[in-house]
């Protein structure tokens, strides 16, 4: 499964390691971070992760194919 | 070992289900920074606690939610019990006693009957009964604030807190601080009125406070400026903070407040820079690398900086309210959402330094710290020379095979590769394999380390020396010999005296283990007494894993003796110590579902028994456990009349070094068995009178071969060799007394013949042993027929006759295998009051699901696949 994520804020390079699983790319004033994942919990994984960075996430999708 | 103010733990005070001793860090509420604003508003919210069961602080990542709820605690000293849930993914029993031990440090009277918990995976329900029972008997109520509560991910955990908490009321109240929707049925307090939920927007900061705030760092900004910023970070408590210290080191605070509000950055990611930025080098490197651990005091900092300086950055950083929080006892810890942070860019700014941090901190904490952690550390830094030196020294290899760490400790293991040889490396291997089954990957490792052991000088390494002779005491039961495991487990006790006795002390398991792999062995070579002496000691320590082991091998005693009834009683005991949540069946599980099975072919409850033969095997394959399925499983074959399946069974070869004289008695019998019924009885009495053994069973089985072959005189000769001692269960006796009766059948004595039938009736009637009475051959079933002896038979080995009222004939269900929990038997009443599951959930405060769950377990042990009928059993079997 492909998913995109969308968080507040830009995030920075080094920030951005966090999520070596993903790409990442900036949109005026959002992060969009992308990538396969993996299954449910990795999903969960993710959402967590973000939390404990304390990002905000604005939108989270599954992309098409 | 340790210091206790160093380590945050008391190595003699109560310990948790690991035997790690409780760390203090859990228990204390955290201290105020000189920073930290106070909101009465809040702490007006939270006062309100006392009077509902259940408070809910629940925020994101820096809302402020911790320091509200410690700046609350601390007001109320002696009334409120505080508890970091950091160990909640340490399983049930962990949790309990961390939270068991929070409320006895604040002050809660528990009396001894309420215990603890034994094991870390799972707490008894009685212990939580006893626990609300006493709770709720208190005229002030406790509150018990849990930190951290969004570790708790297991559901059961947040069911059994929802137990405790609605049958303690009024004596406990809960203040739950989490990161997430904690799992409990909040909607029903809501309904109820019973919760004070203090959420995310009621965290935020007000413009008023945030003015405050601002001012407390010394910043003074007109109201809009303020405005301005609250859009900014939204009114995030750690936003704000870490602007305030941003703003603090620039040289015009209000010009670099307008370009941070300005800044797209993410704001944590941004603020962060800037504030570490501003620190000294020094501060920045301690800061970056503490990163790596979850707290840590300024002696172990200093071990990951290599400088002495971190007792005064630390104590610096924490009075400026900058990442660092306070657990007191001298323990510190980074706020977690900047350690994750940091670690971030801990990795951007010196890759691969992550690893060389965790290996400083293991081997730190391996002589300071508790195990687990030393492990994690040393696990993560791929330094596995390290991590099996400690858990070898620590007397902890036998975990790896048994026990509530087995698993978590098989997984940690299992990354390590074929690299490091040190004797630790090589035990912990074999270890590995041998809890895998795998005993001939695992001789190859032992013997390295018992070589490179044995050219070390006497007395160093002597827990290494320890574990090895454990491990080959084990290999030695493995391999099925009892000489070689006689004189390992000499070895093994002889080196446990140069172990300090304070290690044992706190380790009892190594020595249980080590009688039960030497009981095992000594069962294989049929040395029952001795056999007999090392299992008991070793069930008598009351750990679970050896005494779930020992159970199960007394039990197999017990029936090879030919007391079935008790053989059932001990293989349940076993079973209800083995059980475990996980997938993987306990050592100890196999074989005791083995005896059970026995029980029930000697019950004629051939269904019983192949369903118990169905179930999974565990993976240490020892040759007790594999002749007994073989045993058993040619013995059901026979009742079935599949004899070739029969000899089949009996056939398969059980590798082992030395023979075991009742394994091969009982495997004669079988084929004997099958013989007899094929109308073979030459070969059945050659195969029973060769090995010169006089297995009690063996000679009754060679009679019965001798009358169905026309030889009386040799069966009587046979009969007369029965030892008549006392030891003889009823297995044995009957079998004999019915083999007599047939010799004075066949010498024409029917009175004789009756009185023995009688004999054998009274003898197998209480224990129900029905097979002997089928297997007896076609001069029985007239005899049963006719009073007197259809008296004895009748109701549980004939069909009863029929009463007026059809209640006569009764067919006996299979027994219990397993207890029926709490909770279950409170779904089942309710269950027989006709509620339906969403009712039977909502009357007891959890899920639907949870409801299904514990039906569905109730089902598997009651054997039943309707309400209906486990309402029926559960009646019949006097449980409702």
């Amino acid at each position: 499964m492909r998913y995109e994520i969308r968080v507040d804020g830009e995030l920075t390079e080094t920030l951005a390691k966090a999520f070596p699983e993903l790409d990442h790319v900036v949109v005026s004033g959002h992060t969009i971070l992308f990538g396969r994942v993996l299954d449910e919990a990795h999903l969960y994984g993710l959402l967590a992760r973000c939390q404990s960075l304390g990002l905000r996430v604005l939108e989270m999708r599954q992309a098409p194919q | 070992m340790g210091v206790p103010d160093e380590t945050g733990a008391d190595p003699r005070g109560p310990a948790d289900p690991c035997g790690d001793p409780f760390l203090r860090t859990r228990f204390a509420i955290p201290a105020l920074p000189a920073t930290y604003l106070r909101r009465e508003r809040l702490l007006g919210h939270l006062d309100e606690a006392p009077r509902r069961p259940l408070t809910v602080v629940g925020g994101a990542a820096g809302a402020g939610k911790t320091l509200l709820a410690a700046d609350w605690a601390a007001a109320h000293p002696g009334r409120v019990a505080w508890l970091t849930a950091q160990m909640a993914d340490k399983g049930r029993g962990t949790f309990w006693a961390y939270l068991l031990q929070a409320l006895r440090l604040a002050g809660v009277t528990l009396s001894d009957g309420v215990g603890l918990p034994a094991e870390a995976g799972r707490v008894d329900e009685a212990l939580l009964t006893r626990l609300a029972a006493e709770l709720s008997a208190r005229e002030t109520p406790v509150t018990a604030v849990i930190d951290e509560y969004d570790r708790v991910t297991d559901p059961e955990i947040a069911d059994q807190l929802e137990f405790v908490l609605r049958h303690a009321d009024p004596g406990v109240r809960l203040v739950l601080v989490t990161r997430t929707e904690p799992l409990l049925p909040l909607h029903r307090y809501r309904a109820a009125g019973a919760v004070t939920e203090i959420r995310n927007d009621e965290l935020a900061f007000t413009p008023a406070e945030a003015a405050e705030l601002l001012e407390l760092h010394g910043l003074r900004l007109p109201a809009d400026e303020v405005t301005a910023l609250l859009a900014r970070t939204r009114g995030w408590a750690a936003g704000l903070r870490l602007c305030a210290l941003a703003a603090q080191g620039a040289a015009d605070p209000r010009t670099y407040l307008k370009e941070f509000e300005a800044d797209r950055t993410t704001i944590g990611d941004f603020l962060l820079a800037e504030v570490l930025k501003r620190q000294r080098a020094e501060t920045q490197d301690l800061l970056l690398r503490v990163s790596v651990l979850d707290r840590f005091c300024p002696a172990l900092a200093d071990a990951l900086t290599g400088r002495a300086d971190a007792e005064l950055i630390l104590t610096g950083l924490h009075r400026e309210n900058a990442f660092v929080e306070d657990l007191g006892h001298s323990w510190f810890r980074l706020h977690p959402l900047f350690r994750d942070i940091l670690r971030a860019h801990l990795r951007a700014r010196h890759p691969g330094l992550e690893t060389e941090l965790h290996r400083r901190a293991a081997a730190w904490l391996r002589h300071s710290g508790p195990l687990g952690e030393t492990l994690e550390h040393a696990a993560a830094a791929g330094d596995w020379a390290a991590a099996a030196d400690a858990l070898v020294g620590d007397l902890a290899l036998g975990e790896l095979l048994t026990g509530p760490r087995a698993e978590t400790l098989a997984d940690l293991f299992s990354a390590m590769g074929p690299g490091p040889g040190t004797p630790a490396t090589d035990l912990v291997r074999a270890a590995l394999e041998l809890s895998r089954g795998g005993l001939d990957r695992a001789l190859p490792p032992l013997e390295r380390a018992a070589r490179a052991l044995a050219a070390e000088p006497a007395g160093d390494a002597a827990a290494a020396r320890f574990g090895c002779a454990l491990l080959r005491t084990l290999a030695a039961r493995l391999t099925g010999s009892s000489a070689q495991a006689e004189t390992a487990a000499r070895q093994a006790v002889r080196l446990r005296r140069e172990i300090p006795g304070r290690l044992l002390d706190r380790h009892p398991e190594p020595a249980a283990l080590l009688d039960t792999h030497l009981g095992a062995a000594r069962l294989w070579a049929g040395r029952y007494a001795e056999a007999r002496a090392a299992l008991t000691a070793a069930a008598d320590t009351g750990r679970a894993a050896p005494t779930a082991q020992a159970l199960a091998h007394l039990a197999l005693l017990d029936h090879l003796e030919g007391h079935p009834g008790r053989a059932e009683r001990r293989a349940l005991a076993a079973l209800s110590e083995a059980e475990h949540p996980g997938p993987a069946v306990p050592p100890g599980a196999g074989l005791a579902t083995l005896v059970l099975a026995a029980v029930a072919t000697d019950r004629d409850e051939l269904e019983r028994a192949e369903a118990l033969l169905a179930a999974p095997a565990d993976a240490l394959g020892d040759p007790v456990t594999e002749a007994q399925r073989a045993i058993v499983t040619g013995r059901v074959r026979l009742a079935r009349g599949d004899t070739e399946g029969a000899l089949e069974a009996a056939d398969r070869m059980v590798l082992a070094q030395e023979t075991s004289p009742w394994a091969e008695a009982h495997t004669a019998l079988v084929a004997a068995g099958a013989h007899l019924a094929e109308g073979r009885p030459e070969l059945a009495v050659k195969l029973l009178t060769e090995p010169p053994g006089g297995e009690p069973l063996c000679l009754v089985g060679a009679a019965r071969a001798e009358l169905a072959a026309g030889r009386p005189a040799n069966a009587a000769e046979l009969l007369d060799r029965i030892p008549a001692h006392h030891g003889l269960g009823p297995l044995v006796t009957v079998g004999a007394a019915l083999a007599r009766a047939q010799w004075h059948g066949a010498e024409g004595d029917p009175a004789g013949q009756r009185g023995l039938v009688a004999r054998a009736l009274r003898e197998a009637r209480p224990e129900r042993l029905r097979r002997p009475f089928r297997e007896a051959g076609p001069w029985l079933p007239p005899l049963l027929a006719a009073l007197p002896l259809r008296a004895l038979a009748e109701g549980w080995l004939l069909p009863g006759t029929p009463r007026p009222d059809g209640t006569g004939r009764v067919d006996e269900p299979p027994p219990m295998v397993e207890e029926l929990s709490g909770r279950e038997r409170d779904v089942l009443v309710r269950l027989a009051e006709m509620m339906s599951t969403e009712e039977i959930a909502a009357d007891l405060y959890v899920s639907v699901n949870t409801v299904k769950t514990h039906l569905k377990s109730a089902y598997r042990k009651l054997s039943v696949n309707r309400r209906h009928d486990a309402v029926r059993r559960a009646r019949e079997l006097g449980l409702l």
